[in-house]
């Protein structure tokens, strides 16, 4: 089959994006599959100015053709209103939907590749939900699109100018099954021929437990965020509850942080914070097995790599039960504890640090669910399967 | 558990049997020993109810929601006007911004006591109303709900 993989940035190391990566794996593993894939993306490289930064042009990676095509200029302060006003609760009307769908990241160049015959693709997968060359990629091809939405419980997923569209297509690939849920919920009388919880695959690795801690020289225990910090990814809340957990339990338990994004820790807390920013996946690996717990506050998650990561590494989680996929994820795996707010989590952390023998037969049981679930033959075959069908 | 508590339970009997260990179950009785302490007034305290500021829009549609609302607005509804820690980020003017911001809050110190005692006489009448409210609404919901109930059973008797 002759298969479009469409991502809004391509996936490239330093380039923080979920979607992005989850797309890349996709496209990768449809070669393996026997496919042939081209990789359909903008030029852009920052996803908050979305600025053409990659010259347009058409380029082999990994055994894909990757195509860029130039974002197309927008309106960013009519935009930014619109995204205010949905981000606060407001009904936007068809109008202004259409306004800010078009506003947002679209690229025509694209959309006209593929309405134009393009490489005249037998399927075409898209994502995530949000954007509005995501929505036109749909409405160009709706029989033999796939959609990765990576739906998130939030305001952007009630717009109906995207449920439209996406009602017309041949299917959906989720990431779990409460997105899954969280499709049918948004879109009532939702039946697509294809729906497949395909997910991510994951390489098997081992990680030492002591690595990290012998190159840094970092003796405290300690817990571990990685990627984006934001109030989005609930940063904030980790932040502030560590401090407080510091202070009323006098332990002295750090915070390792990878990834992107300034943060305002409590004074307080600044001595028991190791900011990596960017680091290889090895020394992520490590840094992650050496913690007490991998600690995710965000309630807004489709898949988290990181906490499959951490169990990997053989750390259990400790997750905001609030974020249905969080909590999903580690209720099926049996792999980490969820905490609605901080007196809980003040206990499940001291649990996890007073009971080693509980929080590793934790993360043993989370590898366990990663080996067999995510591991890269069984997300293959369910994509292959999606595929076909 | 926690360290801070002296009169504390004993930590959660967990088992680890051959299929491994039950991750709701944790949960659960954890939740069971949190309950217990927070009806103790363990958590009663200022470092948590500052702590929650960013979680509390997380959990507004959780049922315990206005109690732990309150509970928080209690601990920290009188303004401190204590010394605090003064800090500067711009790293070669660093002493001298320090020695500035220091000599400033010094002279307008007293200055601030003014507002300091208005604002908390506001927080605690707007606390008070707000705690009237709750417990009214409380009660009317409780009153309508037995309400509802004799009706309901009166029909299907």
């Amino acid at each position: 089959m002759r298969i479009a993989v469409v991502a809004p940035r391509l996936h490239e190391p330093g380039t923080v994006g979920g979607a992005e990566t989850l797309l890349y794996s996709l496209a990768l593993d449809a070669v393996r599959l026997g496919h042939e894939v081209d990789l359909l993306c903008t030029c852009a490289k920052n996803h908050h100015t979305w600025a053409n930064e990659a010259p347009p042009g058409v380029f082999a990676r990994d055994g894909l053709t990757v195509r860029r095509f130039p974002v197309d200029g927008r309106d960013t302060g009519l935009y930014a209103k619109l995204q205010v006003n949905l981000a606060s609760g407001c009904r936007l009307s068809p109008g202004e939907q259409e306004q800010w769908l078009a506003n947002g990241v679209n690229s025509t160049a694209l959309v006209d590749w593929i309405k134009s015959g393009g490489r005249d693709y037998d399927r075409i997968v898209v994502g995530p939900y949000l954007f509005g060359l995501t929505r036109e990629v749909c409405l160009a091809a709706p029989e033999r699109t796939l959609l990765v939405p990576c739906f998130h419980d939030e305001c952007y997923a009630r717009v109906e100018a995207l449920h439209a569209a996406f009602s017309k297509i041949r299917g959906f690939l989720f990431n779990t099954e409460p997105e899954r849920k969280l499709a049918h919920r948004l879109m009532s009388g939702l039946s697509p021929r294809v729906e497949e919880t395909v997910a991510m695959g994951i390489e098997p690795f081992e990680a030492s437990k002591t690595a990290f801690a012998s190159r840094t020289g970092i003796a405290a225990p300690y817990i571990i965020y990685s990627g984006r910090r934001e109030g989005a990814k609930g940063t904030p809340i980790l932040l502030d509850y560590l401090d407080a957990f510091r202070r009323r339990t006098g332990r002295d338990v750090h915070l390792v942080l990878t990834g992107s994004g300034e943060i305002e820790p409590p004074s307080s807390l600044v001595p028991a914070i190791h900011d990596l920013g960017f680091v290889s996946e090895e020394e992520k690996r490590e840094a992650m097995a050496g913690a007490a717990a991998f600690v995710h506050p965000s309630v807004n998650e489709s898949l988290s790599i990181v906490v499959l990561e951490s169990w990997l590494a053989l750390t259990p989680a400790l997750v905001h039960a609030k974020g249905a996929v969080l909590k999903w994820q580690c209720e099926s795996a049996c792999g980490g504890l969820w905490f609605k707010d901080y007196p809980e989590f003040e206990e499940e952390l001291s649990f996890l640090l007073d009971n080693p023998a509980a929080a590793a037969t934790l993360a043993a049981q989370g590898r366990r669910y990663v080996l067999s679930r995510y591991s890269p033959e069984a997300v293959r075959a369910r994509l292959g399967s999606a595929l076909e069908r | 558990m926690a360290k801070y508590d002296e009169n504390d339970d004993t930590p959660p009997a967990i088992e680890i049997g051959a299929d491994g260990i039950d991750a709701h179950k944790i949960v659960e009785q954890i939740r069971a020993a949190v309950a217990d302490k927070r009806a103790r007034g363990v958590y009663d305290d200022e470092i948590v109810a500052r702590a929650e500021r960013n979680n509390l829009l997380l959990i507004e549609d959780d049922e315990q929601f206005m109690e732990q609302y309150l509970r928080c607005l209690r601990q920290i509804v009188p303004v401190d006007i204590n010394d605090f820690e003064i800090m500067e980020k711009r790293g070669s003017l660093r002493p001298l911004m320090i020695l500035l911001k220091k000599t400033i809050w010094k002279l307008l110190k007293f200055y601030t006591y003014r507002l300091w005692s208005q604002q908390n006489q506001t927080n605690a009448v707007l606390l008070a109303a707000i705690e009237t409210m709750n417990r009214r609404h409380k009660s009317e919901i409780s009153r309508l709900e037995s309400r509802i109930e004799a009706l309901e059973s009166g029909r299907g008797g």
